[in-house]
């Protein structure tokens, strides 16, 4: 390189263009929920680009909040490329099929959906890790019974080649190489004041995350919007230091 | 040996039942009497029939366009049409001098001829003196005239009459005027002598339908692994690629065939989500179906030779290079081709879109296609994630029975109701077989988890007893 960079900015300018030259930064965009509360406990301000995300429901009744919660994250990918989901015949146990209409109330177009029902685990794993390497999909979701932990390592390092988001549903209780993990359990529902459902509530708890801070949450999800946000009534002293952290860390 | 009128006649022979004066439509009574030690086994048309079209199906290593042999050609044989096959081998001769060696290597003895008509050359394979004949162009009536009426493949009724009033040679038919012969026999005869003679064209009834954009390869050595059979793939994928991108069209189906060693042929099909030229994709395809199917792919000695054809075909627009590439265009044929690859491994049924269908009736409301893209309403009603595949039967407990559920009891677990909102009334649709109407109820329990219920029938109107289902799960 001619001239030494004499600045943190220019170190950083002039990382993010060599990223952009391999032509990895464009998609590996990390995807923020657009909550300061939350991006901030994430390394990069959002969940990771080309990394293997994991969300595991409390109880097996919270599958349905969980798939929800997975259905609202890839409703905010950007739009255009289509989005995969893999199911495996045990991932989603005995709640039936994802249903285009319930995809729909909840913000994620069906039409963008392209669903591959794979036999078993092991192809479910293969399909995936096939949607992955071919760069179609702007995000892959499984939602699989198992994992091993080589699986993981495979799938991780096919999201990181080309850069693609990867959400997984999965048991809890399983070793992975996920760069997060989040918990959901089902939450009443935010009412309008007719007492109808205004917008979709759940518990999300960031278990793990590398290179970030666990965190606590419940958060409320608009459909028409694709808006996460923090639950009003939620008074509970984890937002309040999450958001202390935040404004520290935005201040140092 | 066949059951024919007036008692069991001869329907084939081997050589040594010749070699003693046998023939063929003898009465087997009279061939016992001849040859004492006669063995006798009853004549299977259908296994005749199976291995002859295995036959034909081996002998598409030569062309695409062969015909087997139906009931009136003896049905013991087959038509190649080598016109623009016969240069690959290097001529006629060649071609002949190859196939006769291996049928004999088969331990099939053969008789061959080539001539411009069907007719002349199946004539010739039969009543010329040589096993293996080829005729010059334009002479098919020099050649035809000294065989016998028989020759013309007429029904053994028309020849016999023919020799009765003294037509013995084809010959002797050829130039006579045509009147007579017609108001005498079936439209057959002139038929036959036409098409034989090149007057009249034949159609032929081929084993497969040929292929518009078809390459073959010979190999030196037969080839063991599925490696190689896919290397040779996407070589023959290559040669395909010039002609589908002359005439401006991509293969929606191709089709493999394996050609063993030993004549089995197997057949390989594909079919594509678009029409495609790039052979990477061609060969990927190839390699994850034999991948599937490797048991039933059996390798014996080797493959010798390997057929692909394209057997449909779409027009495809062609694709710009060096303007600037929509990117949308290269992302569809990335996501066809990828669609592609997990239906070849995973099933044809597995790859799939949602689509909506007009019903009131939730579990009828959406499909799953592939191809186009479906397009969604903006949705209306609240819908549940996800669908149970039958809704279950729940015991609810209500303050009054066509009020919202207090409780219920579902797979064994007991929910309290914290809020329910509803009801949603979703009524039969009259044109199907009629059905109470649903009133629907979006539930949630004091753990947040939300479940949508319906009430099934109208409380004192259509039922005095209604029951209920849960039949979704919301986020």
């Amino acid at each position: 390189m001619a001239h030494q960079p004499s600045h943190h900015a220019e170190i950083v300018y002039e990382l993010r263009r060599l990223l952009a030259q391999q032509g990895v930064a464009a998609e590996a965009r990390p995807l923020p929920f657009g909550l300061p509360a939350i991006d901030g406990h994430l390394p990069q301000g959002g969940l990771a680009g080309g990394a293997l995300h994991e969300v595991v429901p409390e109880a097996r009744g919270d599958i349905p909040a969980a798939f929800g919660f997975v259905a609202a994250t890839l409703s905010r990918v950007r739009p255009g490329a289509p989005l995969f989901l893999v199911t495996s015949p045990c991932g989603l146990a005995t709640f039936g099929r994802p249903y285009g209409h319930g995809l729909n109330s909840l913000g994620l177009d069906p039409a963008r959906v392209i669903v591959v029902a794979a036999p078993n685990a092991t192809q479910a794993l293969w399909a995936m890790e096939e949607a992955l390497r071919s760069a179609v999909p702007a995000a892959v979701a499984g939602v699989i019974g198992k994992l091993d932990f080589r699986a993981s390592q495979r799938l991780h390092i096919a999201a990181g080649e080309t850069g693609r988001l990867l959400l997984l549903l999965r048991p809890p209780g399983m070793a992975s190489v996920a760069v997060t993990r989040w918990r959901v359990a089902a939450e009443r529902a935010a009412r309008d004041r007719f007492g109808l459902i205004a917008r979709w509530r759940w518990q999300l708890k960031l278990e793990r995350c590398r290179n970030g801070r666990p965190g606590q949450w419940i958060v409320e999800f608009d459909h028409a919007t694709h808006h996460f946000s923090l639950a009003a009534a939620l008074a509970d002293s984890t937002l309040s230091r999450s958001t202390v952290a935040h404004a520290r860390a935005h201040a140092g | 040996m066949v059951e024919a009128a007036g008692g069991p006649r001869i329907a084939a022979l081997n050589e040594a039942a010749y070699a003693e004066g046998l023939a063929v439509h003898d009465l087997l009574a009279d061939a016992r009497a001849k040859v004492t030690t006669l063995q006798v086994r009853p004549a299977d048309p259908a296994a005749d029939d199976a291995a002859l079209r295995r036959l034909a199906l081996w002998a598409t290593r030569y062309t695409p366009t062969v015909s087997p042999w139906g009931e009136q050609n003896g049905a013991d044989g087959f038509f190649l049409d080598v016109a623009g096959a016969s240069h690959l081998f290097g001529g006629e001769e060649t071609l002949l001098a190859d196939l006769i060696n291996r049928l004999d290597h088969f331990g099939l003895p053969a008789r061959l001829a080539i001539a411009d008509t069907a007719g002349a050359a199946w004539a010739l394979a039969r009543f010329h003196p040589d096993d293996v004949a080829i005729l010059p162009s334009g002479q098919e009536a020099e050649a035809l005239a000294p065989l016998p009426v028989a020759a013309l493949r007429v029904s053994p009724d028309t020849s016999a009459t023919l020799r009765r009033l003294g037509f013995k040679r084809i010959g002797s038919l050829i130039d006579k005027p045509r009147a007579p012969f017609a108001a005498r026999f079936e439209s057959e005869l002139l038929t036959r002598l036409d098409q034989a003679l090149g007057h009249a064209a034949e159609p032929l009834a081929l084993i497969a339908p040929p292929p518009v954009y078809h390459s073959l390869r010979y190999l030196m050595e037969p080839i063991f692994s599925q490696d190689a059979i896919v290397a040779v793939a996407t070589r023959l994928m290559k040669d395909l690629v010039h002609a589908l991108v002359r005439h401006g069209v991509g293969a929606r189906a191709l089709r493999l065939a394996l050609y063993r060693v030993d004549g089995e042929v197997t057949i390989i099909d594909v079919s594509l989500t678009m029409p495609t030229r790039d052979p990477a994709h061609v060969t990927r395809l190839f390699d994850l179906k034999l991948e599937r199917s490797t048991e039933a792919v059996d390798f014996g000695f080797g493959f010798e030779a390997l057929g692909l054809a394209a057997t449909m075909v779409e027009p495809m627009e062609p694709t710009q290079t060096d303007l600037a590439p929509a990117a949308d265009d290269h992302n569809a044929e990335d996501c066809a081709a990828l669609v592609d690859r997990l239906q070849q491994r995973l099933g044809p049924r597995s790859v799939r879109k949602l689509a909506p269908v007009a019903s009131h009736l939730p579990e009828r409301a959406e499909m799953a296609v592939s191809g186009l893209a479906p397009v969604w309403p903006v949705p209306q009603a609240t819908r549940p994630l996800f669908l149970l595949s039958h809704a279950e039967p729940a015991d609810v407990l209500a303050l009054v029975p066509e009020g919202p559920p207090q409780r219920f009891r579902w797979r064994g677990v007991m929910h309290d109701v914290a809020r329910a909102q509803g009801p949603e009334r979703i009524a039969s649709e009259w044109w199907r077989s009629p059905q109470p109407t649903r009133d629907y109820y979006l539930v949630e329990d004091g753990g947040g988890r939300r479940f949508w219920l319906y009430r099934e029938g109208l409380y004192e109107r259509e039922t005095n007893a209604p029951r209920w289902f849960v039949q979704g799960l919301f986020a």
